[in-house]
């Protein structure tokens, strides 16, 4: 599969075959055996899990906001319609999260088209501002329904045990795995879109609006669409969140900490990239660990929120690519 | 009739307390817009630093035992230099286009001042009485606090102040034709950068104002300046991005929408209204209603 064109100016870096290739491979097979493995404790798993949740959640905002490059600052919001509604739909009438999951999809996607379309024709900053009050109205809503979503306290699951129907389980296992499936099916859409026609619109849409409507691309379409995707992925993934963390509360649904979490895996690993996210995503719960593991020795609350913030601010102004970017670019320059 | 009077009372309450605290809101609001008319920054730290101008109140009045009014110059000018620390820090390199990598390093410097201030002063409650707190004036059967007025005729006071710096100065003159077309302005031998400095500057010290005067009727934590946040970019929005007279009324169109929220349906649900009302704005008038004409 040799690219027809001669030698000049390169444009797609071809990787090497072999390691590189095998590398996801390798990858998933590492994270599958692991719970298998003597020294590997029901700890380590949850800590895997968290990473692969916040991988699949990080991939989707990636969507949005590194392919589309649309400023969204609340995807709590789709999170958070996720979970709530698959517990409280649990909760109040018994149905399964298998479904219930896709009635909170099915919110997500409302509340997206909404927002979507009332705010994506305009300049960026008025979409970003648009999701800063979507989430905080959504916060409060939360906060006041007490009857249906447990208010300030939150929502738990009824815990019925080690259940398959009602996706539960004491050992975060089962969860390695479910989670390892969400990385592998987000990462292959991921990559889809960015090769499809419809990823080169949303990247010509990013890189300039002007240019990209003039080449023929519907430009407002080309946003909606990329944001209900990206939406919808993250309800489905919150769904995971709700089942493996047992219990929502309107802060961590909604609240600008989560948010931010939720962006920094793109972030660090690289913005608009399939890998990104993973590698980002799994750096970003190693510093978690270290910084709860500092804070609870040095008796500091808060202390992860400073990190997440310095984080922020270091790759935002120092590596704006991420660290696959950092990487690849040294690649080409070679 | 004597029933309607009665009936009216509270909507009147709600209609004064509403202008009150909205022109305090306006007061939050304008150096956020100016911030983005200039510069096309959207600050989200900008609350942070009304949180600190609110310490600067607490500490005057704890450490110092001075009455947080006379603190007013102190803390813009401490807020001015801070503003213009951040803006040569984090904020230069992102002038003319306010893109997701310069929200999210606003939210990361907001962040960071948050958790600084929770160091530094702790996460509790604090409050800064001044001379007029505890103080209430009965108008007929409506009572408002005297520390409200106060920090109404400052808002005005400032508003006013800032509208004129940019309408008749010299320097205001300068700052529109850098917000207007950048290199025009440099052409014709403005130097872009020491006015985007003094207007951050500016942005900034009236967040401390804005917070010094609101301390001494709203207590304060680390938090608040995020939870101010909303409030300002309504406002903003509503009255037009960009216009400081716009985001001024815009802070007292929020209050009174939040008052008569309140007392109609739930003071827990007091900002609903508002984000329902910036969506139909962002959809329908995002110039706002003083906005900036063209883009």
């Amino acid at each position: 599969m040799d690219m027809p064109f001669p030698a000049g100016r390169a444009i797609v870096v071809k990787p090497r075959p072999g390691f590189k290739s095998l590398l996801p491979v390798l990858a998933v097979a590492a994270v599958a055996i692991l719970p298998a493995l003597p020294f590997v404790n029901p700890y380590i798993q949850a800590v895997v899990v968290r990473a692969l949740i916040f991988i699949a959640l990080g991939q989707a905002w990636n969507i949005v906001a590194g392919i589309g490059g649309l400023l969204s600052l609340g995807h709590g919001v789709f999170l958070g319609l996720g979970c709530y509604v698959t517990g409280i739909l649990f909760n109040e009438i018994g149905l399964p999260p298998w479904f219930g999951v896709w009635a909170g999809v099915l919110v997500a996607l409302l509340v997206a088209l909404v927002m979507g379309s009332m705010t994506l024709r305009m300049r960026g900053v008025f979409f970003a501002l648009a999701t800063v009050a979507v989430s905080l109205a959504c916060d409060q809503l939360a906060r006041h329904f007490v009857d249906l979503t447990g208010g300030d306290s939150g929502l738990a699951l009824r815990f019925l045990g080690d259940s398959l129907w009602a996706a539960q389980s004491r050992s975060p296992t089962p969860f390695v795995y479910a989670g390892l499936g969400f990385v592998v099916a987000y990462y292959g859409i991921t990559r889809i879109i960015l090769t499809s026609r419809f990823g080169l619109e949303m990247r010509a849409v990013r890189d300039d609006e002007t240019a990209a409507a003039a080449s023929g691309v519907r430009v407002f379409r080309t946003k909606l669409l990329g944001f209900l995707v990206s939406a919808a992925m993250t309800a489905l993934a919150g769904g995971l969140y709700m089942q493996f963390y047992q219990a929502i509360d309107p802060e961590s649904a909604f609240g600008l900490g989560q948010a931010i979490q939720l962006q920094l895996p793109a972030l660090i690993g690289g913005l608009g990239t399939a890998a990104g996210p993973i590698v980002g995503g799994a750096l970003m719960i190693v510093l978690s660990e270290v910084t709860n593991w500092g804070s609870t020795k040095l008796n500091l609350v808060g202390v992860d929120v400073l990190v997440y913030g310095l984080v922020l601010l270091m790759v935002v102004l120092w590596a704006p690519k991420g660290l696959v970017g950092m990487l690849s670019r040294r690649r080409v320059r070679r | 009739m004597n029933d309607l009077g009665t009936a009216l009372v509270p909507v009147g309450q709600a209609l004064l307390s509403g202008v009150l605290v909205g022109g305090v809101y306006g007061l939050l609001s304008i150096g956020f817009s100016l911030a983005f008319g200039v510069m096309r920054i959207v600050n989200f730290a900008h609350g942070d630093l009304v949180m600190y101008g609110m310490y600067v109140g607490v500490v005057a009045s704890t450490s110092f035992g001075i009455d947080p009014l006379y603190a007013l110059p102190v803390s813009f000018v401490l807020m001015a230099l801070l503003g213009a620390a951040q803006y040569l820090l984090v904020f230069k390199r992102f002038v003319g286009s306010a893109t997701l990598q310069q929200l999210l390093a606003a939210i990361g410097l907001g962040l960071v001042l948050q958790m600084l201030a929770q160091v530094v002063f702790g996460a509790d409650t604090r409050s800064a009485p001044s001379m007029f707190s505890a103080r209430y004036i009965l108008i007929g059967p409506l009572f408002i606090s005297a520390a409200q007025v106060v920090a109404f005729v400052v808002a005005v006071v400032a508003t006013a102040a800032v509208e004129a710096l940019l309408i008749a100065t010299r320097w205001g003159k300068a700052v529109r034709a850098v917000a207007d077309d950048i290199e025009a302005a440099e052409i014709v031998g403005l130097s872009a950068q020491t006015i985007n400095i003094t207007a951050f500057a500016l942005a900034c010290g009236l967040a401390g104002v804005a917070g010094t005067i609101m301390v001494t009727y709203y207590p304060t934590d680390p938090s608040k300046g995020l939870s101010l946040m909303p409030i300002a970019i309504i406002a903003t929005t509503i009255g037009g991005l960009g216009s400081i007279r716009g985001s001024f009324l815009g802070g007292i169109f929020c209050g009174v929408v939040q008052q008569l929220t309140a007392m109609l349906w739930s003071s827990a649900l007091q900002d609903i209204p508002l984000y329902v009302l910036l969506l139909f704005f962002i959809a329908y008038r995002p110039t706002g209603l003083f906005g900036l004409r063209t883009e």
